[in-house]
């Protein structure tokens, strides 16, 4: 019975229909909205979104995790089949690179877990001279605030100094889109700035603990492909 | 400029089945792209006008080796289909007014163009195998089902490249890899579909149909992640 199990969990037709079950759920999680209507999905670690969240809004992801978590099992048990089976013969990159991408897969899989769970997002405005306080009583304080703005009025560049005091040093960051500051492990994102009534900065805390382990996942990933596509080239 | 855009959709539509009028057809476009992108100093890609022109050049540049390929060479039935849809997507892009304005910060990064561009080269690819199942459907030659694994593979390759670039520019812009938006959900269910879809190949010949559908189904599902969310759906995500 157990090997029944086993072969079923293994199976690629399994895999496939754990594929399209999670397809049509997240298809219709989009005409749910996506989430991004329900209570800030995006503002929260999304487990505790989950569980303030009725079952009857969230029902659609936690069943998507349901599959997905059958769906790494699956993935787990194809490749350890595919190196048993597959071992001694053929091509070594023939035989990893497909592994190689399904390890990728997986990491990716934890990483949304561990930001699931400890993910973290804060957003706060901040004046200029205003302090942003950390659990060990190191600071961060937001100094100049500049912005050019276009003639029809929106900020085409904005950036703000940050300086950041506590006992291992201190030093000064320039904080502007696409370039955030980390310290504590925590990520400072410059959202916006305000000129007037008085130079303020909106800022946004992050906490994305899955942040490495996803990138290593998604290096993993394409190098998987990149050598999937040189062995499969001309066949 | 944009007669250089009317020139190539005309050379798409009426001489894309011969192979030199469907280069020409693409240095025209490109020419295009090359001006445009000149002018606002930057790869034209925000709005439904540039992205869906920038589309209509990546079918034709991705086609280009399948024109040339030993199986297609003689086919003036692919080089005429994917004419047909550069053609169309680039004649799409004219109602459209082009987006002139200097871009928000957030999206003056590197990773944010590699990120677009990348997702219509997977796009592009998309389109040509669908294209090649619908050969297969009905001219039943194994050969064009192989192409058509091909262009999906790369287009794969292509498209989970966008996704790692797009989730390191979200990580830098937004201190997040992943944000819960229709876009995003639909970006995620075309790369799961092809994922399957390259799964589904290993059932063996008797899936070629199925396969072959499948493609085609594909690139159905690439058009409603491009254009559908973008245009039906509220998304915090679009273009």
């Amino acid at each position: 019975m157990f090997r029944s199990i086993y072969d079923r969990l293994a199976s690629l037709t399994f895999g496939l229909w754990l594929i399209g079950g999670v397809l049509v759920l997240l298809a219709v999680g989009s005409f749910a909205g996506g989430g991004e209507g329900e209570g800030n999905i995006n503002n929260m670690a999304l487990f505790r979104w989950l569980m303030e969240t009725p079952v009857a809004v969230s029902w659609w992801l936690w069943a998507t995790i349901a599959l997905l978590a059958l769906l790494a099992l699956n993935t787990v048990l194809c490749s350890v089949e595919s190196l048993r089976i597959k071992y001694q013969r053929g091509n070594f990159l023939v035989l990893i690179a497909p592994q190689v991408i399904h390890l990728g897969f997986l990491l990716i899989v934890l990483a949304h877990l561990f930001s699931a769970w400890g993910g973290y997002k804060q957003v706060m405005a901040v004046p200029v001279g205003g302090v942003i306080g950390f659990p060990d009583g190191s600071r961060v304080q937001v100094g100049n605030i500049a912005a050019t703005m276009s003639p029809m009025g929106f900020p085409t560049e904005f950036s703000a100094e940050v300086r950041y005091l506590g006992d291992g040093g201190e030093g000064v960051k320039t904080i502007r889109p696409n370039e955030p500051f980390f310290y504590q492990g925590v990520g400072l994102y410059l959202k916006e700035v305000a000129l007037e009534p008085y130079r303020a900065a909106l800022i946004e805390i992050h906490q994305e603990p899955g942040a490495g382990v996803a990138l290593v996942g998604a290096l993993l990933f394409t190098i998987g492909n990149v050598v999937l596509l040189a062995v499969r080239r001309g066949k | 400029m944009k007669w250089l855009l009317l020139g190539a959709i005309a050379l798409y539509l009426f001489g894309g089945h011969k192979r030199p009028l469907f280069c020409a057809a693409l240095a025209t476009e490109l020419a295009y792209l090359a001006l445009r992108g000149s002018a606002l100093g930057r790869l034209p890609l925000i709005g439904p006008h540039d992205t869906l022109v920038f589309f209509s050049a990546s079918i034709a540049l991705m086609a280009l080796p399948f024109c040339f390929s030993p199986i297609l060479r003689d086919s003036g039935r692919f080089s005429w289909g994917t004419g047909f849809l550069a053609g169309l997507f680039a004649l799409l892009a004219l109602p459209f007014p082009s987006f002139n304005m200097p871009l928000p910060p957030i999206l003056r990064t590197f990773w944010f163009e590699l990120h677009v561009a990348l997702a219509f080269f997977g796009y592009a690819l998309f389109g040509i195998g669908a294209l090649l199942g619908a050969m297969f459907l009905s001219g039943r030659e194994r050969s064009t089902l192989d192409l058509q694994y091909r262009a999906a593979l790369v287009g794969y390759s292509f498209f989970s490249a966008s996704m790692v670039s797009g989730g390191i520019w979200g990580y830098y812009a937004w201190g997040t890899y992943w944000l819960w938006t229709p876009k995003e959900l639909w970006t995620s269910i075309l790369w799961l579909f092809y994922s399957l879809w390259l799964h589904l190949r290993l059932k063996g010949t008797g899936w070629d149909r199925a396969v072959a559908w499948g493609g085609i189904i594909g690139f159905a599902v690439t058009l409603f992640t491009y254009l559908g969310v973008s245009m039906l759906m509220k998304s915090s995500h679009s273009f």
